[in-house]
């Protein structure tokens, strides 16, 4: 079974590649696997970081609710 | 101070300065006594009675009292009952009422922070229940949780009023933050507070989308912070499925409900930065270096092969060249050792034939006289056989006329003319045929 893809998961493979990459021993077709995946993945982490940089919303927990009731937001 | 008018005198011959207003005074006492320091004391309870806005008892111990009181709504959050005898520590200081001409002064210790001292305060309490929690393994379940960093969105659980929600706003902030945040106001320090708090955290769980919840609160006598320490809350929080970062009070204080949370912080900025492990900026900044040096990498990588590729493929034109100079050096060399060995040939050929010469000179006289002796050895044989000398002896050689022998007489009849070679001459001879035996 795969892991869940998280943000946390996301970051540490991509320090992972580039520490691979960095000791000068992977071949080239490993190499250009690994940075095929690490853009993979930094686009996803970019994704992740653009989710938390649209502003600060503020709602309250009722708000919340309410609008989870009437279908307006994903629960 | 101002003296009185006139109108009244004071007393004669009195060194004392006045008179003076008694009101005027009373406000100047009332000054002078909010001047002490605010200190803790320790001492029994006598005398408590609760008026509608106040409550009031006196504080004693072997050496002396204190008339003290309080505001009846401080007192009440402190969800505590007082008797005479109970031990306490109040906080506080000295307060006068001056009275007036309606109401009578009094003297006090104002109390602002009260608790029990001894086997009844709420340390102790909150020590057995915190014993008997930890026992029931009730402070492992929320710390293993896993918690996002980078949620997008958070529930607070906080006072509506409290400096506690500027302090989680300010906090995200830092981080660089801007998701969903969710508030659930609520009262967080009088006795209804426990079930709201935790009615509320129940609901942001439930909300799916809630990846953490904060429950803050600002510092407070032990007795404000009690409605975190309430056990059915400190249940409901061990047994979420989301994590629950707490800030509650100072942080020398130590309510329930940090010992159950997933993180306890000091302060509600410490945990919405708890919240929030990643400040966003600095990932950003870090995500696009790391984008850059995986295209580096990945360019590198290419662009060394490509070299590589292009010297091999180099590389046989280059070995063609250099063999074939050294093929033409090698045949230089071949051809100027073939003429060296060429005329060292000649050179020896030419010994070999004048040795040759000599020696087939020497070869030639020696063969000379065996060959005289060979000839004489068959000029002596030949001699031997010569019929020449078997004429000699008186024999006769009979022949036709042109000198050819005849062996029979057949013969000689049949050539006619003969001849007779003697040792001295030759005789021609007619054969007389008719005679037929010859004659």
């Amino acid at each position: 079974m795969t892991q869940e893809r998280t943000y946390e998961s996301a970051v540490g493979r991509v320090e992972e590649i580039i520490r691979r990459l960095d000791s000068g021993d992977a071949g080239l077709r490993e190499t250009l696997d690994l940075v095929r995946e690490g853009r993979e993945l930094v686009e996803y982490c970019a994704g992740e970081l653009e989710a938390v940089n649209k502003g600060l919303e503020e709602l309250r927990l009722e708000e919340l609710v309410a609008r989870l009731e009437a279908g307006e937001l994903k629960a | 101070m101002q003296p009185v008018t006139a109108v009244t005198q004071g007393i004669a011959d009195s060194e004392l300065p006045g008179p003076y207003p008694v009101g005027s005074y009373a406000a100047q006492l009332k000054r002078r006594l909010q001047e002490f320091a605010r200190v803790q004391l320790v001492g029994e309870v006598w005398g408590f009675r609760a008026a509608r806005a106040r409550v009031y008892f006196e504080l004693r111990d072997a050496r002396g009292a204190l008339p003290c009181s309080m505001w009846r709504t401080e007192f009440d959050e402190l969800q505590v009952a007082l008797a005479d005898g109970m031990r306490v520590v109040v906080g506080g200081g000295c307060d006068y009422y001056p009275g007036s001409a309606a109401s009578s002064p009094s003297f006090s210790f104002a109390v602002s922070e009260l608790r029990l001292a001894g086997e009844g305060d709420l340390l102790a309490q909150l020590e057995r229940l915190r014993r008997r929690l930890h026992g029931e393994g009730l402070f492992e379940p929320q710390k293993m949780l896993a918690r996002a960093r980078l949620p997008k969105t958070i529930g607070v659980v906080t006072g509506e009023q409290g400096k506690a929600r500027d302090d989680v706003l300010a906090g995200l902030r830092r981080r660089g933050w801007g998701g969903r945040l969710v508030w659930a106001f609520v009262p967080v320090q009088d006795r209804h507070a426990s079930p709201l708090i935790a009615a509320a955290l129940r609901e942001l769980a439930a909300i799916g989308e809630v990846e953490v919840v904060i429950v803050a609160r600002g510092g407070g006598s032990l007795a404000d912070l009690f409605a975190f320490c309430d056990e059915t809350l400190c249940r409901t929080v061990a047994l979420l499925r989301v994590p629950v970062i707490s800030s509650v009070g100072h942080h020398t204080d130590r309510t329930l409900i940090d010992d159950v949370a997933a993180v306890s912080c000091s302060t509600p900025t410490h945990a919405a930065e708890a919240a929030v492990p990643v400040d966003c900026r600095a990932a950003r900044a870090g995500l696009t270096v790391a984008a850059r040096r995986l295209r580096d990498h990945g360019r590198r990588a290419v662009l060394s092969r490509a070299r590589a590729l292009g010297h091999l493929s180099r590389a046989p034109a280059e070995h063609v060249t250099r063999h074939r100079k050294a093929l033409h050096q090698r045949l230089r060399e071949l051809r100027a050792s073939a003429r060296r060995q060429i005329e060292r040939g000649e050179a020896l050929e030419g010994v070999h034939l004048l040795v040759l010469e000599r020696s087939a000179a020497r070869m030639q006289g020696s063969g000379r006289v065996q060959r005289g002796r060979e000839l004489e050895r068959l000029a002596l044989a030949l001699a031997a056989h010569d019929p020449q000398r078997t004429i000699a002896r008186g024999y006769a050689l009979v022949s036709d006329r042109d000198g050819a022998p005849l062996g029979s007489a057949a013969a000689a009849r049949d050539a006619g003319d003969l001849a007779l070679r003697f040792h001295d001459g030759v005789v021609a001879v007619k054969v007389d045929v008719q005679d037929g035996r010859g004659g």
